[in-house]
């Protein structure tokens, strides 16, 4: 035991105060200094002249009475054990008290050098564990702030990165179609066919490369907007949506069950995206399909609202279920399905931005359906400039 | 002035789209003097009749301007509001050539007065058929504002 | 990556004459642009419509303006110097599509910042091919060079 463990024993009974006083000196053959309060303003004033290792605190006090004592001296204790000094049947404010933050209690009448000895001991070190918590907790927290600022300002230098090049690239583009177009015009009938033929390959190249920087200026668009949160009923966003759906150039046959959706709070046009995208895979991928079935709808999983879609089409592995979201990443074949596997990270993205999560099921040839949660009503942060 | 000839500047500091844009042009029926300005403060010196063009008339303005939103020394949207402040050209039909949707997004916010803004594509055929219909709508069908020494705005 | 072209460009034409909204809604049909016309016959429904007041409360707004210069209650003038100086209708092209040739009125258009200025031609067929001509360009080019 510290021999110089200094107490501040706060009681306004001299009979009670005496007793304690004695208890402690046998308890540590005297070796720790003992300074006694009689009110509550004293008690504060010694605690803020510094160099208490605990507290013995009885709550009744003439100038201060039960709960607010306490929290008057563990505001300006900051981390100190304290040991309550209760009266018989005063056992429920103690235990309350304890869930507030006080150490142990001891009841007077029943005092023992023994069990005070081994409470003070305990209260000493539980403080010391539980304020070496607070401090890595306080640590860790300010870690993970400026992780995530540092996280959103690369994303957003990203996004203005990926932003500009896309933009740039739009012109050279427009040359090379645009002159090897003409070069095409200008030679007429004096071009073989295999030279038109490649004529042609240059043409479709510079297509899908216009289609690609298009896809990724719509994504860092996506990234860097604001999302703007109103009142939204998801009925209406899914019926524009499927307006906006391209026609598919043969007549399939697709049954639509659209179950009723909730009205919830999110940015519109986003959320229009994000629909358009997901419809807009759903009748690709079912393409294969005599009678393809996309439903889109609203579930109830473990209290949270999960919105899908679901299809009928020819889905993918879930070993690749990871590579889903990732721009540019695609799981099937080119010639198979045309797209340049951007529109899943702009979904994604957008699902971030509300705070929810996006995931997947499927299997070959089983069909897929994508789920995604809205965060309830909490916005991430992410404010462009 | 010569009759039957329409006069287009046109403001574009990328050599390549300059020549595409001709090309497209002379594609219509019509017979285009094309003037050529490099960047946005050649387009004011034209438009204004001040340094290298100071000998130009008012009264042969440009029946259509084709101003591109990026432009070296001073930007498209900047000559559009010199051109939108000063009653000589405040009239003057302006075309806002853009990059991309949020150039144009950023344009539109900006305000800056042109009478219509297009979006350069990058399939040559569409960027064709856009100058086509471009010139064909605003030199044959559009009434132009009235030029000539008696008109001028604000007079 | 959809296409949003396919939703229908909304055009407000403001016009008292039915035998012109007849004309021009059918030369307007003919676009390979779905296009949807609303008709206001006069400057004061016109001004009611953009401001989406009563009863034009699930107004959309209009991608296009064809805007006549004689119009009833409301010139098209006053509607035109109304919808250029409102911060929240000043950017939606307008084109005055009128019968008059006037110096003045052409002039006046543009001074209020009219993006457009086409005279109606009494010829039935030319009428036909000015309002293509302008599709044409609004509708079709402004829209498809933005897909």
């Amino acid at each position: 035991m510290n021999p110089s463990i200094r107490v501040l024993l706060v009681e306004d009974n001299p009979g009670d105060a005496r007793l304690i006083r004695v208890a402690l000196h046998e308890w540590t053959g005297g070796s720790c200094v003992v300074d006694v309060a009689d009110h509550l303003a004293g008690a504060l004033l010694r605690l803020e002249a510094g160099g208490i290792d605990i507290l013995l605190l009885d709550l009744g006090l003439p100038d201060s009475q039960g709960p607010d004592t306490f929290a008057a001296v563990q505001r300006k204790g900051a981390g100190l054990p304290i040991i309550l000094v209760t009266g018989t049947g005063d056992e429920e404010i103690a235990l309350e008290l304890i869930r507030r933050g006080a150490q142990d209690y001891i009841v007077k009448g029943k005092i023992d050098a023994q069990l005070l000895g081994r409470s003070m001991r305990y209260a000493i070190e539980r403080a010391n564990i539980m304020n070496e918590n607070r401090r890595l907790n306080e640590t860790l927290e300010r870690r993970v702030i400026d992780r995530t600022r540092q996280l959103e300002a690369a994303n957003r230098e990203l996004e203005t990165f990926t932003y500009s090049v896309s933009h740039d690239l739009r012109a050279p583009l427009r040359h090379i179609d645009g002159f090897a177009r003409l070069v095409r015009e200008r030679a007429g009938d004096t071009l073989d066919p295999t030279s038109r033929h490649y004529m042609d390959s240059i043409h479709e190249g510079t297509q899908q490369m216009g289609q690609l920087i298009d896809d990724l200026l719509h994504l860092a668009q996506v990234g860097r907007q604001v999302v703007r949160m109103g009142r939204t009923k998801l009925d209406t966003i899914v019926q524009e949506a499927l307006a906006g759906l391209d026609q598919e150039p043969e007549k399939r046959e697709i049954r639509w069950t659209l179950g009723p959706m909730p009205e919830i709070e999110c940015d519109a046009g986003l959320m229009r995206i994000v629909f358009m995208n997901l419809l807009s895979n759903a009748v690709k991928y079912t393409r294969p399909r005599r009678q393809a079935h996309i439903e889109v709808a609203a579930e109830l999983i473990r209290g949270r609202t999960v919105l899908y879609v679901r299809d009928n089409g020819v889905g993918f592995k879930m070993k690749y279920a990871d590579k889903l979201f990732g721009a540019f990443q695609r799981l099937h074949r080119a010639d198979e399905f045309e797209g340049t596997g951007i529109g899943l990270a702009t979904v994604q993205r957008i699902v971030h931005k509300h705070g929810g999560e996006i995931w997947a099921e499927s299997d070959t040839d089983q069909g897929a359906t994508f789920y995604f949660t809205i965060g309830e009503g909490r916005e991430r942060p992410d404010v462009t400039t | 002035m010569s009759v039957g000839l329409v006069d287009v500047l046109i403001a574009e500091d990328n050599t390549a789209d300059a020549e595409l844009v001709q090309v497209a042009l002379e594609q219509n029926d019509r017979s285009f003097r094309f003037h050529l300005v490099r960047d946005g403060e050649e387009a004011l010196d034209f438009l204004l009749s001040r340094g290298w063009y100071s000998e130009r008339r008012y009264q042969d303005a440009p029946r259509l301007i084709l101003l591109d939103i990026r432009l070296p020394k001073i930007n498209g949207l900047e000559v559009l509001r010199v051109l939108r402040h000063d009653p000589r050209t405040r009239l003057l039909p302006v075309v806002l050539l853009t990059s991309s949707t949020l150039e144009e997004g950023v344009a539109l916010g900006y305000h800056p007065g042109a009478n219509s803004y297009i979006q350069k594509p990058t399939d040559f055929q569409l960027f064709r058929q856009i100058v086509h219909h471009l010139a064909r709508y605003w030199l044959e069908f559009n009434e132009p504002p009235p030029l000539g020494g008696r008109v001028m705005d604000s007079w | 990556m959809p296409d949003t072209s396919m939703i229908p460009i909304e055009i407000l034409l403001v016009e008292d004459n039915p035998g012109d909204v007849r004309l021009t809604r059918e030369a307007l049909r003919e676009s390979r642009m779905r296009n949807n016309i609303s008709v206001a016959s006069d400057g004061v429904e016109a001004m009611a419509f953009l401001h989406r007041a009563n009863p034009f409360e699930k107004a959309p707004r209009p991608d296009l303006i064809l805007l006549d210069l004689n119009l009833p209650r409301k010139s098209g003038r006053d509607v035109l110097e109304e919808i250029k100086t409102d911060e929240g209708l000043k950017h939606i092209p307008v084109v005055i599509l009128t019968t008059s040739q006037a110096e003045q009125d052409i002039l006046a258009s543009y001074r209020l910042r009219a993006n457009a200025y086409v005279t109606k031609p009494v010829d039935l067929e030319k009428f036909l091919k000015v309002v293509q001509s302008i599709e044409h360009f609004w509708l079709e080019i402004v829209k498809l060079s933005r897909s």
